[in-house]
Protein backbone atom coordinates (compact mmCIF):
# COMPACT_ATOMS: atom_id res chain seq x y z
CA UNK A 1 0.00 0.00 0.00
CA UNK A 2 1.26 3.40 -0.88
CA UNK A 3 1.00 5.02 2.48
CA UNK A 4 2.69 8.31 1.78
CA UNK A 5 2.89 9.93 -1.59
CA UNK A 6 6.63 10.37 -1.98
CA UNK A 7 7.70 13.54 -3.77
CA UNK A 8 9.44 12.28 -6.92
CA UNK A 9 11.98 15.09 -6.64
CA UNK A 10 13.13 13.96 -3.19
CA UNK A 11 14.82 10.95 -4.72
CA UNK A 12 16.52 13.13 -7.34
CA UNK A 13 18.12 15.46 -4.82
CA UNK A 14 21.31 13.45 -4.08
CA UNK A 15 22.10 12.35 -7.65
CA UNK A 16 21.63 15.92 -8.90
CA UNK A 17 23.96 17.25 -6.20
CA UNK A 18 26.64 14.66 -7.05
CA UNK A 19 26.34 15.37 -10.79
CA UNK A 20 26.59 19.10 -10.24
CA UNK A 21 29.74 18.67 -8.12
CA UNK A 22 31.36 16.45 -10.73
CA UNK A 23 30.57 18.97 -13.50
CA UNK A 24 32.01 21.77 -11.38
CA UNK A 25 35.16 19.72 -10.77
CA UNK A 26 35.46 19.06 -14.52
CA UNK A 27 35.00 22.75 -15.37
CA UNK A 28 37.57 23.90 -12.81
CA UNK A 29 40.04 21.12 -13.66
CA UNK A 30 39.97 21.74 -17.41
CA UNK A 31 40.41 25.51 -16.97
CA UNK A 32 43.11 25.24 -14.31
CA UNK A 33 45.18 22.76 -16.32
CA UNK A 34 44.57 24.61 -19.64
CA UNK A 35 43.39 21.47 -21.39
CA UNK A 36 42.82 21.98 -25.12
CA UNK A 37 39.10 21.81 -25.87
CA UNK A 38 39.84 19.37 -28.73
CA UNK A 39 40.90 16.87 -26.06
CA UNK A 40 38.31 17.72 -23.41
CA UNK A 41 36.05 20.78 -23.60
CA UNK A 42 34.67 22.15 -20.32
CA UNK A 43 30.95 21.60 -19.60
CA UNK A 44 30.22 25.28 -20.15
CA UNK A 45 31.50 25.06 -23.72
CA UNK A 46 29.40 21.94 -24.37
CA UNK A 47 26.42 23.82 -23.00
CA UNK A 48 27.16 26.73 -25.27
CA UNK A 49 27.27 24.44 -28.33
CA UNK A 50 24.00 22.83 -27.23
CA UNK A 51 22.35 26.24 -27.28
CA UNK A 52 24.05 27.85 -30.27
CA UNK A 53 23.85 24.89 -32.63
CA UNK A 54 20.49 23.61 -31.44
CA UNK A 55 19.05 23.68 -34.97
CA UNK A 56 21.69 21.27 -36.27
CA UNK A 57 21.51 19.05 -33.17
CA UNK A 58 17.71 18.94 -33.17
CA UNK A 59 17.42 17.97 -36.81
CA UNK A 60 19.82 15.04 -36.35
CA UNK A 61 18.36 14.15 -32.96
CA UNK A 62 14.82 14.07 -34.31
CA UNK A 63 15.72 11.68 -37.10
CA UNK A 64 17.51 9.43 -34.57
CA UNK A 65 14.66 9.59 -32.09
CA UNK A 66 12.17 8.71 -34.79
CA UNK A 67 14.16 5.56 -35.59
CA UNK A 68 14.65 4.74 -31.89
CA UNK A 69 10.96 5.02 -31.10
CA UNK A 70 9.97 3.07 -34.22
CA UNK A 71 12.58 0.38 -33.52
CA UNK A 72 11.42 0.07 -29.94
CA UNK A 73 7.75 -0.10 -30.94
CA UNK A 74 8.54 -2.77 -33.54
CA UNK A 75 10.53 -4.81 -31.06
CA UNK A 76 7.79 -4.60 -28.43
CA UNK A 77 5.05 -5.62 -30.85
CA UNK A 78 7.25 -8.27 -32.47
CA UNK A 79 8.67 -9.66 -29.24
CA UNK A 80 5.31 -9.89 -27.47
CA UNK A 81 3.67 -11.44 -30.55
CA UNK A 82 6.37 -14.07 -30.92
CA UNK A 83 6.13 -14.82 -27.19
CA UNK A 84 2.35 -15.27 -27.52
CA UNK A 85 2.91 -17.63 -30.45
CA UNK A 86 5.42 -19.61 -28.35
CA UNK A 87 2.91 -19.84 -25.51
CA UNK A 88 0.17 -21.25 -27.73
CA UNK A 89 2.23 -23.47 -30.03
CA UNK A 90 4.38 -26.09 -28.43
CA UNK A 91 5.91 -27.03 -31.83
CA UNK A 92 6.94 -23.46 -32.50
CA UNK A 93 8.38 -23.10 -29.02
CA UNK A 94 10.40 -26.28 -29.19
CA UNK A 95 11.56 -25.64 -32.75
CA UNK A 96 12.34 -21.93 -32.79
CA UNK A 97 13.09 -20.87 -29.22
CA UNK A 98 16.46 -22.70 -28.97
CA UNK A 99 17.55 -21.25 -32.32
CA UNK A 100 16.59 -17.78 -31.13
CA UNK A 101 18.71 -18.20 -28.01
CA UNK A 102 21.71 -19.60 -29.89
CA UNK A 103 21.46 -16.77 -32.45
CA UNK A 104 22.31 -14.36 -29.65
CA UNK A 105 25.95 -15.50 -29.87
CA UNK A 106 26.27 -13.27 -32.95
CA UNK A 107 27.13 -9.71 -31.86
CA UNK A 108 24.51 -7.78 -33.75
CA UNK A 109 26.46 -4.58 -34.26
CA UNK A 110 28.90 -6.68 -36.29
CA UNK A 111 26.08 -7.24 -38.77
CA UNK A 112 25.70 -3.50 -39.45
CA UNK A 113 28.07 -3.43 -42.50
CA UNK A 114 26.25 -6.47 -43.87
CA UNK A 115 23.00 -4.55 -43.65
CA UNK A 116 24.47 -1.84 -45.90
CA UNK A 117 25.19 -4.53 -48.49
CA UNK A 118 21.64 -5.83 -48.23
CA UNK A 119 19.60 -2.68 -47.71
CA UNK A 120 21.92 0.12 -48.82
CA UNK A 121 22.41 3.24 -46.72
CA UNK A 122 19.68 5.35 -45.15
CA UNK A 123 17.04 4.80 -42.55
CA UNK A 124 16.02 1.21 -43.31
CA UNK A 125 19.23 -0.54 -42.14
CA UNK A 126 19.29 1.68 -39.03
CA UNK A 127 15.73 0.81 -38.16
CA UNK A 128 16.33 -2.89 -38.76
CA UNK A 129 19.47 -3.04 -36.67
CA UNK A 130 17.81 -1.30 -33.74
CA UNK A 131 14.87 -3.67 -34.00
CA UNK A 132 17.09 -6.74 -34.29
CA UNK A 133 19.03 -5.88 -31.14
CA UNK A 134 15.98 -4.99 -29.07
CA UNK A 135 13.70 -7.78 -30.25
CA UNK A 136 15.42 -10.56 -28.32
CA UNK A 137 15.13 -9.22 -24.74
CA UNK A 138 11.51 -8.31 -25.46
CA UNK A 139 10.75 -11.87 -26.54
CA UNK A 140 12.59 -13.48 -23.64
CA UNK A 141 11.00 -11.23 -21.05
CA UNK A 142 7.51 -11.76 -22.45
CA UNK A 143 7.97 -15.53 -22.56
CA UNK A 144 9.19 -15.48 -18.96
CA UNK A 145 6.26 -13.32 -17.93
CA UNK A 146 3.71 -15.61 -19.58
CA UNK A 147 5.29 -18.64 -17.91
CA UNK A 148 5.75 -17.10 -14.48
CA UNK A 149 2.24 -17.94 -13.30
CA UNK A 150 2.16 -20.10 -10.18
CA UNK A 151 0.86 -23.62 -10.62
CA UNK A 152 -1.76 -22.91 -7.97
CA UNK A 153 -3.12 -19.98 -9.97
CA UNK A 154 -3.41 -22.24 -13.01
CA UNK A 155 -5.23 -24.77 -10.86
CA UNK A 156 -7.62 -22.13 -9.56
CA UNK A 157 -8.34 -20.98 -13.11
CA UNK A 158 -8.97 -24.54 -14.27
CA UNK A 159 -11.23 -25.19 -11.26
CA UNK A 160 -13.36 -22.25 -12.39
CA UNK A 161 -13.53 -23.63 -15.93
CA UNK A 162 -11.13 -21.19 -17.60
CA UNK A 163 -10.21 -22.26 -21.13
CA UNK A 164 -6.60 -22.10 -22.30
CA UNK A 165 -7.33 -18.90 -24.21
CA UNK A 166 -9.18 -17.30 -21.30
CA UNK A 167 -6.41 -18.23 -18.89
CA UNK A 168 -3.90 -16.61 -21.23
CA UNK A 169 -5.70 -13.29 -21.61
CA UNK A 170 -7.08 -12.99 -18.09
CA UNK A 171 -4.18 -14.46 -16.13
CA UNK A 172 -0.94 -14.93 -18.05
CA UNK A 173 -1.01 -11.67 -20.01
CA UNK A 174 -1.59 -9.31 -17.07
CA UNK A 175 0.92 -11.34 -15.10
CA UNK A 176 3.51 -10.69 -17.84
CA UNK A 177 3.04 -6.89 -17.89
CA UNK A 178 5.78 -6.15 -15.33
CA UNK A 179 8.13 -8.40 -17.32
CA UNK A 180 7.19 -6.69 -20.58
CA UNK A 181 7.93 -3.27 -19.10
CA UNK A 182 11.33 -4.30 -17.77
CA UNK A 183 11.99 -5.80 -21.23
CA UNK A 184 11.11 -2.42 -22.74
CA UNK A 185 13.64 -0.68 -20.53
CA UNK A 186 16.39 -3.09 -21.56
CA UNK A 187 15.34 -2.82 -25.19
CA UNK A 188 15.38 0.96 -25.10
CA UNK A 189 19.09 1.11 -24.25
CA UNK A 190 19.83 -1.56 -26.87
CA UNK A 191 17.84 0.13 -29.62
CA UNK A 192 19.77 3.35 -28.98
CA UNK A 193 23.07 1.48 -29.34
CA UNK A 194 21.87 -0.22 -32.54
CA UNK A 195 20.67 3.04 -33.99
CA UNK A 196 23.86 5.03 -33.27
CA UNK A 197 26.16 2.27 -34.52
CA UNK A 198 24.21 1.90 -37.74
CA UNK A 199 24.24 5.67 -38.25
CA UNK A 200 28.03 5.59 -37.91
CA UNK A 201 28.25 3.31 -40.92
CA UNK A 202 25.07 3.56 -42.93
CA UNK A 203 23.50 6.97 -42.70
CA UNK A 204 23.79 10.59 -43.78
CA UNK A 205 21.73 11.83 -40.86
CA UNK A 206 21.10 11.17 -37.21
CA UNK A 207 23.08 11.69 -34.03
CA UNK A 208 25.44 8.79 -34.86
CA UNK A 209 26.27 10.43 -38.18
CA UNK A 210 26.75 13.83 -36.50
CA UNK A 211 29.13 12.35 -33.91
CA UNK A 212 31.19 10.70 -36.64
CA UNK A 213 31.20 13.89 -38.71
CA UNK A 214 32.22 16.10 -35.78
CA UNK A 215 34.92 13.57 -34.89
CA UNK A 216 36.35 13.85 -38.40
CA UNK A 217 36.47 17.64 -38.01
CA UNK A 218 38.04 17.36 -34.54
CA UNK A 219 35.04 19.36 -33.28
CA UNK A 220 35.04 17.72 -29.83
CA UNK A 221 32.57 20.20 -28.26
CA UNK A 222 30.00 19.32 -30.96
CA UNK A 223 30.61 15.59 -30.40
CA UNK A 224 30.09 16.01 -26.68
CA UNK A 225 27.00 18.13 -27.26
CA UNK A 226 25.56 15.44 -29.56
CA UNK A 227 26.29 12.73 -26.97
CA UNK A 228 24.69 14.86 -24.26
CA UNK A 229 21.59 15.50 -26.34
CA UNK A 230 21.23 11.79 -27.10
CA UNK A 231 21.72 10.80 -23.46
CA UNK A 232 19.13 13.27 -22.24
CA UNK A 233 16.67 12.00 -24.85
CA UNK A 234 17.33 8.40 -23.77
CA UNK A 235 16.72 9.37 -20.17
CA UNK A 236 13.45 11.04 -21.12
CA UNK A 237 12.29 7.95 -23.01
CA UNK A 238 13.19 5.76 -20.04
CA UNK A 239 11.19 8.04 -17.77
CA UNK A 240 8.22 7.84 -20.13
CA UNK A 241 8.32 4.04 -20.04
CA UNK A 242 8.46 4.16 -16.23
CA UNK A 243 5.38 6.38 -16.20
CA UNK A 244 3.53 3.95 -18.48
CA UNK A 245 4.61 1.11 -16.21
CA UNK A 246 3.21 2.86 -13.15
CA UNK A 247 -0.04 3.36 -14.99
CA UNK A 248 -0.42 -0.22 -16.25
CA UNK A 249 1.24 -2.18 -13.44
CA UNK A 250 -0.75 -0.36 -10.78
CA UNK A 251 -0.98 -3.39 -8.48
CA UNK A 252 2.73 -3.56 -7.84
CA UNK A 253 4.88 -1.34 -5.73
CA UNK A 254 6.98 0.84 -8.02
CA UNK A 255 9.99 -1.33 -8.89
CA UNK A 256 12.06 1.71 -9.89
CA UNK A 257 11.53 3.59 -6.67
CA UNK A 258 14.97 4.67 -5.54
CA UNK A 259 13.73 4.94 -1.97
CA UNK A 260 12.34 1.43 -2.18
CA UNK A 261 9.74 2.31 0.42
CA UNK A 262 6.43 2.32 -1.41
CA UNK A 263 5.01 -0.05 0.96
CA UNK B 1 -28.81 -38.61 5.27
CA UNK B 2 -26.90 -41.76 4.71
CA UNK B 3 -23.29 -42.57 5.07
CA UNK B 4 -21.77 -45.55 3.40
CA UNK B 5 -18.24 -46.39 4.21
CA UNK B 6 -16.98 -49.46 2.44
CA UNK B 7 -13.39 -50.35 2.22
CA UNK B 8 -11.89 -53.45 0.73
CA UNK B 9 -9.80 -54.09 3.76
CA UNK B 10 -12.61 -54.29 6.26
CA UNK B 11 -11.77 -57.12 8.64
CA UNK B 12 -14.86 -59.17 7.84
CA UNK B 13 -14.99 -62.70 6.45
CA UNK B 14 -15.57 -62.79 2.69
CA UNK B 15 -19.19 -63.91 2.77
CA UNK B 16 -20.28 -61.38 5.31
CA UNK B 17 -18.56 -58.57 3.45
CA UNK B 18 -20.33 -59.48 0.25
CA UNK B 19 -23.70 -59.43 1.92
CA UNK B 20 -22.95 -56.12 3.57
CA UNK B 21 -22.00 -54.63 0.25
CA UNK B 22 -25.27 -55.94 -1.15
CA UNK B 23 -27.29 -54.34 1.60
CA UNK B 24 -25.62 -51.01 1.28
CA UNK B 25 -26.24 -50.98 -2.44
CA UNK B 26 -29.93 -51.39 -1.72
CA UNK B 27 -29.85 -48.52 0.74
CA UNK B 28 -27.96 -46.42 -1.71
CA UNK B 29 -30.59 -46.85 -4.38
CA UNK B 30 -33.29 -45.91 -1.93
CA UNK B 31 -31.83 -42.54 -1.15
CA UNK B 32 -30.50 -41.66 -4.58
CA UNK B 33 -32.48 -38.42 -4.50
CA UNK B 34 -30.78 -37.17 -1.40
CA UNK B 35 -27.29 -38.14 -2.45
CA UNK B 36 -25.63 -35.44 -4.49
CA UNK B 37 -22.07 -36.62 -4.34
CA UNK B 38 -20.73 -40.11 -4.26
CA UNK B 39 -17.27 -41.65 -4.22
CA UNK B 40 -16.94 -45.35 -5.00
CA UNK B 41 -13.68 -47.17 -4.27
CA UNK B 42 -11.67 -44.11 -5.20
CA UNK B 43 -7.94 -44.66 -5.21
CA UNK B 44 -4.94 -42.65 -6.35
CA UNK B 45 -1.40 -43.78 -7.01
CA UNK B 46 1.33 -41.23 -7.75
CA UNK B 47 4.39 -42.88 -9.33
CA UNK B 48 3.93 -46.15 -7.44
CA UNK B 49 3.20 -44.28 -4.24
CA UNK B 50 -0.28 -45.09 -3.08
CA UNK B 51 -1.81 -41.87 -1.73
CA UNK B 52 -5.43 -42.92 -1.43
CA UNK B 53 -6.88 -46.41 -1.19
CA UNK B 54 -10.41 -47.37 -1.96
CA UNK B 55 -12.43 -44.57 -0.41
CA UNK B 56 -16.18 -44.74 -0.70
CA UNK B 57 -18.54 -42.21 0.73
CA UNK B 58 -21.79 -40.49 -0.08
CA UNK B 59 -22.84 -36.96 0.76
CA UNK B 60 -26.44 -35.84 0.92
CA UNK B 61 -27.71 -32.64 -0.65
CA UNK B 62 -27.22 -29.72 1.71
CA UNK B 63 -25.00 -31.69 4.05
CA UNK B 64 -21.86 -30.27 5.66
CA UNK B 65 -19.21 -32.97 5.67
CA UNK B 66 -15.64 -32.69 6.91
CA UNK B 67 -12.68 -34.80 5.94
CA UNK B 68 -10.43 -34.82 8.98
CA UNK B 69 -6.89 -36.10 9.01
CA UNK B 70 -3.27 -35.24 9.74
CA UNK B 71 -1.35 -33.03 7.31
CA UNK B 72 -0.14 -34.85 4.24
CA UNK B 73 -2.56 -37.74 4.59
CA UNK B 74 -4.04 -37.23 1.13
CA UNK B 75 -7.27 -35.51 2.07
CA UNK B 76 -6.52 -32.54 -0.19
CA UNK B 77 -5.80 -34.94 -3.05
CA UNK B 78 -9.19 -36.53 -2.43
CA UNK B 79 -10.86 -33.12 -2.58
CA UNK B 80 -9.07 -32.18 -5.81
CA UNK B 81 -10.34 -35.43 -7.33
CA UNK B 82 -13.89 -34.42 -6.41
CA UNK B 83 -13.15 -31.04 -8.03
CA UNK B 84 -12.05 -32.81 -11.22
CA UNK B 85 -8.56 -31.34 -11.01
CA UNK B 86 -6.90 -34.73 -10.40
CA UNK B 87 -8.03 -37.94 -12.06
CA UNK B 88 -8.43 -40.93 -9.76
CA UNK B 89 -6.38 -44.04 -10.59
CA UNK B 90 -9.29 -46.28 -9.67
CA UNK B 91 -12.93 -45.94 -8.71
CA UNK B 92 -15.20 -43.08 -9.66
CA UNK B 93 -16.55 -39.80 -8.40
CA UNK B 94 -20.15 -38.91 -9.14
CA UNK B 95 -21.55 -35.43 -8.59
CA UNK B 96 -25.18 -34.68 -9.35
CA UNK B 97 -25.63 -37.96 -11.20
CA UNK B 98 -22.70 -37.77 -13.61
CA UNK B 99 -19.10 -38.84 -13.55
CA UNK B 100 -16.55 -36.16 -12.68
CA UNK B 101 -13.71 -36.02 -15.19
CA UNK B 102 -12.98 -32.31 -15.46
CA UNK B 103 -13.89 -29.28 -13.34
CA UNK B 104 -17.57 -28.41 -13.53
CA UNK B 105 -19.65 -25.30 -13.07
CA UNK B 106 -21.86 -26.67 -10.28
CA UNK B 107 -18.87 -27.20 -7.98
CA UNK B 108 -17.08 -24.25 -6.42
CA UNK B 109 -13.63 -24.57 -4.86
CA UNK B 110 -12.01 -22.65 -2.03
CA UNK B 111 -8.31 -23.36 -1.77
CA UNK B 112 -5.94 -23.26 1.17
CA UNK B 113 -4.74 -19.81 0.12
CA UNK B 114 -7.10 -17.25 -1.46
CA UNK B 115 -5.28 -17.20 -4.85
CA UNK B 116 -6.77 -13.88 -5.94
CA UNK B 117 -5.47 -12.13 -9.04
CA UNK B 118 -3.52 -9.11 -7.74
CA UNK B 119 -4.48 -6.80 -10.62
CA UNK B 120 -8.20 -7.37 -10.20
CA UNK B 121 -10.34 -5.53 -7.70
CA UNK B 122 -12.28 -7.54 -5.13
CA UNK B 123 -15.42 -7.31 -7.28
CA UNK B 124 -13.57 -8.40 -10.44
CA UNK B 125 -11.99 -11.31 -8.60
CA UNK B 126 -15.42 -12.46 -7.44
CA UNK B 127 -16.72 -12.20 -11.01
CA UNK B 128 -13.81 -14.14 -12.55
CA UNK B 129 -15.71 -17.48 -12.78
CA UNK B 130 -18.56 -15.66 -14.56
CA UNK B 131 -16.11 -14.45 -17.21
CA UNK B 132 -14.64 -17.94 -17.54
CA UNK B 133 -18.14 -19.37 -18.00
CA UNK B 134 -18.90 -16.71 -20.67
CA UNK B 135 -21.95 -15.53 -18.75
CA UNK B 136 -23.07 -11.89 -18.92
CA UNK B 137 -21.18 -10.07 -16.18
CA UNK B 138 -23.83 -7.46 -15.53
CA UNK B 139 -26.34 -10.11 -14.47
CA UNK B 140 -24.10 -11.16 -11.61
CA UNK B 141 -22.89 -7.85 -10.22
CA UNK B 142 -25.82 -7.60 -7.85
CA UNK B 143 -25.20 -11.13 -6.60
CA UNK B 144 -21.51 -10.35 -6.15
CA UNK B 145 -22.42 -7.40 -3.92
CA UNK B 146 -24.88 -9.56 -1.98
CA UNK B 147 -22.18 -12.16 -1.37
CA UNK B 148 -19.64 -9.52 -0.36
CA UNK B 149 -22.19 -8.06 2.02
CA UNK B 150 -22.68 -11.51 3.52
CA UNK B 151 -18.99 -11.56 4.48
CA UNK B 152 -18.98 -7.85 5.44
CA UNK B 153 -16.80 -6.79 2.52
CA UNK B 154 -19.28 -4.69 0.56
CA UNK B 155 -17.21 -1.56 1.22
CA UNK B 156 -14.14 -3.20 -0.28
CA UNK B 157 -15.54 -4.10 -3.71
CA UNK B 158 -13.16 -1.69 -5.44
CA UNK B 159 -10.09 -2.52 -3.34
CA UNK B 160 -7.12 -4.50 -4.62
CA UNK B 161 -6.27 -7.80 -2.88
CA UNK B 162 -3.01 -6.40 -1.46
CA UNK B 163 -5.07 -3.89 0.52
CA UNK B 164 -6.90 -6.66 2.38
CA UNK B 165 -5.92 -8.86 5.32
CA UNK B 166 -5.51 -12.62 4.94
CA UNK B 167 -8.94 -13.34 6.38
CA UNK B 168 -10.61 -10.78 4.12
CA UNK B 169 -8.93 -12.28 1.06
CA UNK B 170 -10.12 -15.75 1.96
CA UNK B 171 -13.66 -14.38 2.35
CA UNK B 172 -13.35 -12.91 -1.16
CA UNK B 173 -12.34 -16.34 -2.44
CA UNK B 174 -15.43 -17.86 -0.80
CA UNK B 175 -17.59 -15.28 -2.62
CA UNK B 176 -15.80 -16.17 -5.86
CA UNK B 177 -16.59 -19.86 -5.35
CA UNK B 178 -20.28 -19.03 -4.81
CA UNK B 179 -20.80 -16.43 -7.55
CA UNK B 180 -22.32 -18.75 -10.14
CA UNK B 181 -24.45 -20.50 -7.50
CA UNK B 182 -22.88 -23.97 -7.57
CA UNK B 183 -24.66 -26.74 -5.68
CA UNK B 184 -21.50 -27.92 -3.97
CA UNK B 185 -18.63 -26.13 -2.30
CA UNK B 186 -15.29 -27.87 -1.84
CA UNK B 187 -13.02 -26.30 0.75
CA UNK B 188 -9.40 -27.34 1.14
CA UNK B 189 -8.21 -26.30 4.62
CA UNK B 190 -9.42 -22.77 3.84
CA UNK B 191 -8.73 -21.31 7.29
CA UNK B 192 -5.45 -23.04 8.07
CA UNK B 193 -3.33 -20.02 7.17
CA UNK B 194 -5.31 -17.69 9.45
CA UNK B 195 -4.85 -16.82 13.11
CA UNK B 196 -7.10 -18.42 15.75
CA UNK B 197 -9.45 -15.45 16.19
CA UNK B 198 -9.98 -14.97 12.47
CA UNK B 199 -10.51 -18.70 12.11
CA UNK B 200 -13.36 -18.80 14.62
CA UNK B 201 -14.94 -15.77 13.03
CA UNK B 202 -14.66 -17.33 9.58
CA UNK B 203 -16.25 -20.56 10.83
CA UNK B 204 -19.29 -18.64 12.01
CA UNK B 205 -19.41 -16.74 8.70
CA UNK B 206 -19.20 -19.98 6.78
CA UNK B 207 -22.09 -21.57 8.68
CA UNK B 208 -24.19 -18.49 8.01
CA UNK B 209 -23.39 -18.69 4.30
CA UNK B 210 -24.12 -22.42 4.29
CA UNK B 211 -27.50 -21.90 5.91
CA UNK B 212 -28.43 -18.96 3.71
CA UNK B 213 -27.46 -20.49 0.39
CA UNK B 214 -28.17 -24.18 1.19
CA UNK B 215 -24.97 -25.59 -0.25
CA UNK B 216 -23.48 -29.03 0.08
CA UNK B 217 -20.06 -28.50 1.59
CA UNK B 218 -17.08 -30.81 1.78
CA UNK B 219 -14.56 -29.28 4.10
CA UNK B 220 -11.02 -30.59 4.47
CA UNK B 221 -9.31 -29.78 7.75
CA UNK B 222 -6.75 -31.00 10.22
CA UNK B 223 -8.44 -29.23 13.12
CA UNK B 224 -10.71 -31.54 15.13
CA UNK B 225 -12.53 -28.66 16.80
CA UNK B 226 -13.17 -26.94 13.49
CA UNK B 227 -14.57 -30.18 12.04
CA UNK B 228 -16.89 -30.76 15.01
CA UNK B 229 -18.07 -27.18 15.12
CA UNK B 230 -18.95 -27.00 11.42
CA UNK B 231 -20.05 -30.43 10.32
CA UNK B 232 -23.05 -32.70 10.14
CA UNK B 233 -20.68 -35.57 9.64
CA UNK B 234 -16.94 -36.06 9.99
CA UNK B 235 -14.87 -38.65 8.17
CA UNK B 236 -11.53 -39.44 9.77
CA UNK B 237 -8.82 -40.25 7.27
CA UNK B 238 -5.87 -42.43 8.17
CA UNK B 239 -2.39 -42.07 6.86
CA UNK B 240 -0.46 -43.58 3.94
CA UNK B 241 -2.40 -44.55 2.03
CA UNK B 242 -5.42 -42.50 3.04
CA UNK B 243 -8.47 -44.55 3.93
CA UNK B 244 -11.52 -43.74 5.99
CA UNK B 245 -10.89 -45.03 9.49
CA UNK B 246 -13.88 -43.52 11.24
CA UNK B 247 -17.07 -41.69 10.56
CA UNK B 248 -19.03 -39.67 13.06
CA UNK B 249 -22.34 -37.90 12.92
CA UNK B 250 -22.25 -34.63 14.85
CA UNK B 251 -25.59 -34.21 16.59
CA UNK B 252 -25.02 -30.73 17.98
CA UNK B 253 -28.00 -28.44 17.44
CA UNK B 254 -28.00 -25.70 14.84
CA UNK B 255 -27.48 -22.83 14.48
CA UNK B 256 -24.17 -23.24 16.24
CA UNK B 257 -22.46 -20.51 18.19
CA UNK B 258 -18.84 -20.29 19.28
CA UNK B 259 -19.88 -20.73 22.94
CA UNK B 260 -20.75 -24.35 22.14
CA UNK B 261 -17.05 -25.09 21.94
CA UNK B 262 -16.90 -24.96 25.74
CA UNK B 263 -19.76 -27.37 26.25
CA UNK B 264 -19.40 -30.97 27.30
CA UNK B 265 -21.18 -32.48 24.29
CA UNK B 266 -18.82 -30.67 21.96
CA UNK B 267 -15.77 -31.87 23.80
CA UNK B 268 -16.98 -35.45 23.83
CA UNK B 269 -17.08 -35.42 20.05
CA UNK B 270 -13.62 -33.91 19.98
CA UNK B 271 -12.30 -36.57 22.37
CA UNK B 272 -13.81 -39.38 20.38
CA UNK B 273 -12.36 -38.10 17.11
CA UNK B 274 -8.95 -37.62 18.70
CA UNK B 275 -9.02 -41.25 19.82
CA UNK B 276 -9.85 -42.37 16.28
CA UNK B 277 -6.99 -40.38 14.84
CA UNK B 278 -4.56 -41.74 17.39
CA UNK B 279 -5.79 -45.28 16.81
CA UNK B 280 -5.31 -44.71 13.10
CA UNK B 281 -1.70 -43.77 13.72
CA UNK B 282 -1.12 -46.85 15.83
CA UNK B 283 -1.22 -49.30 12.95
Amino acid sequence: MRTKKANPFDALYSPVAVTASLLALWEIGVRALHVNSVILPPPSEIMQVLIERRGLLLSHLSSSLFLIVCGLALSVVGGVSVAIAFTFSRKLREGVYPILIISQVVPKVAIAPLFIVWFGTGTLPCLLLGFLIAFFPMTINSVLGFQAVDEEIHRMARAFMGSKRQIFWKVQFPNALPYIFSGMKISLTLVIIGDVVSEFVASQEGIGYLIKLAGGLLDTPLMMAAITALSLSGLTLYWMISQLERRFVYWQVDPDSILGAGG
Amino acid sequence: MTALVLTDQSPLPEGQKASLLGTSRAIREECIDATTLQLTNVGKIFDQLEAIRSISLAVAKGEFVSLLGPSGCGKSTLLLMVAGLITPTSGNVIVGGSDVRTPRADVGVVFQTPILLPWRSVLDNVLLPIEFLNLPRKNFIERAYALLKMVRLEDFAGALPRQLSGGMRQRVSICRALINDPSTLLMDEPFSALDAFTRDEMSVDLLRIWQTYQKTIIFVTHSIREAVFLSDRVFVLGNRPATIIDEMKIGLPRPRALEMMEENDFNQYVRHLRCSIEAGHAY
